[in-house]
């Protein structure tokens, strides 16, 4: 029964976040995929298996990999940004939202 | 800035708390038999309370006086636990803002902006100048509100689910990405830390379209209710800032009357709203209402779709649910899976609640005030939490949570802060 009740879910969800996963969608969106690894985590692995179970897998593991590359991209990004916001003058401001007042 | 008219509509339909059907008696034996840990001290307490309306229920009633007092304890004793599921996002959004209050100045600063629906001045020389403009900005924001209510349950009952659907995702869109990147600007000028574009576009476009399919469409429950409390304290600071002293005050207590009015009269349009939509059996719309337990709302309330529901609900009953598998093979035989449904409570309450509480820390003394106000709204939240298993049907959340903190405010600000300075300041300790 927890079968046949879990295939709505996964079926639903998934078409969704499928899209969302693809290049040609929205490919921004690396807290989805966050959430999606870690509330689809426990029924991907640690479940005892079932048939939709490969599908699951195979999503939870490409959310989680575009979730890392994300995490890579935006690490370095912030770094770069915040060690050498000052030395890039006008551009450095340019691409500010908020600029600390005062001298640090 | 100028609120746009979308935002009226969040808050007006959701003052109403509403219970969800209370579950058949078989049902729950399970449920209690599986339980006893967690179970029997709460049965324990309520069973003093459900003497009386136990007692209460075989004199009117008289079909079968142990069926109706063990139904009556063991309502009471759900209600108990969703007391506390209630008390934790109440409590959560109202941190959210007082945290906010105090650190970001941007919020209490004053300012002569004003919302349109609050055309009359504060600044006047006379007081009676002043308490007459506020009495009259709280006129014009009761008449928006009654105005759009009505609006918005003409649009119900005619089956204008599109519109009604395009208008919430339009403020749902506003408070999730307009008003959160507002917010995340002040915070961040306030703790002097640079941001660049490029990152904050990521991180307000993933919060956002997050919230939206979350609020929307299906999510996990728990970041549901998550994004409901945040878009709360969002539109509580919104408030707090925009309004002015006095009508901010008078305006909450004129909001509570309007919301009594508006749920217990039978022309009540928030009545109507919860009836039609408990006659159509169809969930009120995921973006007004904080649900307490592992129920989803099917986004559209949209014929087709209610047809999904059903599904929807066994399948969050079994998912949401910590419960070992051996639970699901007892409750097999039953059709409707109807256990944990809780208790809904509209969007509107969390706002006012918090811009309560908000208002209080801003203009109020001390953390005494805040603390007064916050105590004295989740009193009021579990007394109309408990009229409300003993009632069963929907019931205001505003009033009673109100008119204690209105009472608690004025009183701790005049009566007891000035008694709590001089025994300090004298050193004398009771």
């Amino acid at each position: 029964m927890h079968l046949i009740i879990f295939q709505w879910l996964v079926n639903d969800y998934f078409c969704l976040i499928f899209l969302l996963i693809s290049p040609g969608g929205f490919a921004f969106l690396p807290f989805l995929w966050l959430v999606n690894v870690v509330w689809f985590f426990r029924e991907a692995f640690l479940k005892p298996s079932y048939t939709e179970q490969l599908q699951i897998k195979a999503y939870v593991k490409r959310s989680a990999l575009g979730l890392l590359l994300w995490v890579a991209v935006l690490t370095t990004w912030i770094t770069i940004y915040q060690h050498f916001r000052a030395e890039w003058g006008e551009v450095g401001d340019y691409l500010s939202f908020t600029i600390p007042l005062g001298i640090p | 800035m100028n609120a746009s008219d979308s935002d009226e509509d969040i808050y007006n339909e959701r003052s109403a708390l509403v219970r969800s059907e209370s579950p058949a008696l078989p049902s729950y034996i399970p449920d209690s038999d599986l339980t006893p840990p967690n179970g029997t001290p709460t049965k324990r307490l309520k069973a003093g309370i459900s003497r009386r309306p136990g007692a209460a229920a075989a004199d009117g009633g008289g079909s079968d006086p142990e069926v109706e007092a063990e139904e009556e304890e063991l309502t009471l004793k759900y209600g108990a636990k969703h007391v506390i599921m209630l008390f934790i996002p109440v409590t959560l959004c109202m941190v959210v803002v007082v945290a906010t209050i105090k650190s970001v100045s941007f919020y209490t600063e004053k300012t002569d902006q004003q919302l349109i629906y609050t055309p009359f001045t504060e600044n006047t020389s006379s007081v009676g100048r002043r308490l007459l403009n506020s009495v009259l900005n709280t006129i014009i924001m009761i008449s928006v509100i009654v105005v759009m209510t009505i609006f918005l349950v003409v649009l119900y009952k005619y089956r204008c689910y599109k519109f009604i659907h395009g208008w919430l995702i339009l403020s749902s869109l506003m408070l999730l990405f307009w008003f959160s990147f507002m917010y995340l600007g002040e915070v961040f000028k306030t703790y002097n830390l640079a941001m660049d574009y490029p990152t904050v576009g990521v991180i307000i476009w993933n919060f956002g379209a997050v919230g939206m399919i979350c609020i929307h469409w299906k999510g996990p429950l728990q970041l549901q209710q998550a994004y409901l409390i945040l878009i709360s304290a969002l539109m509580a600071l919104v408030f707090i800032k925009y309004l002015p002293e006095w009508s901010a005050w008078v305006i909450l207590g004129a909001i509570s009357v309007y919301d009594l009015v508006a749920v217990l009269s039978p022309k009540g349009p928030l009545r109507m709203l919860v009836e039609t939509a408990q006659e159509r059996n169809e969930p009120i719309f995921p973006a007004l209402i904080y649900s307490s337990a592992m129920v989803w709302t099917v986004g559209m309330a949209s014929p087709n779709e209610t047809q999904r529901s059903e599904p929807d609900e066994e399948a969050e009953q079994s998912d949401g649910r910590a419960e070992p598998p051996s639970r699901h093979s007892r409750l097999l035989p039953e059709d409707e899976m109807e256990e944990d449904r809780g208790v809904k409570l509209g969007l509107g309450d969390f706002i006012f609640y918090s811009v309560l509480v908000g208002k209080a820390a801003a203009t109020g003394g001390d953390w005494n005030t805040t603390l007064a106000c916050f105590v004295a709204i989740l009193i009021g939240l579990c007394l109309t939490l408990l009229l409300l298993a003993i009632f069963k049907k929907a019931l205001p959340a505003l009033p009673i949570s109100i008119t204690f903190g209105l009472v608690f405010y004025f009183s701790t600000d005049f009566l007891v802060q000035p008694f709590m300075d001089n025994l300090a300041a004298h050193q004398f300790y009771i």
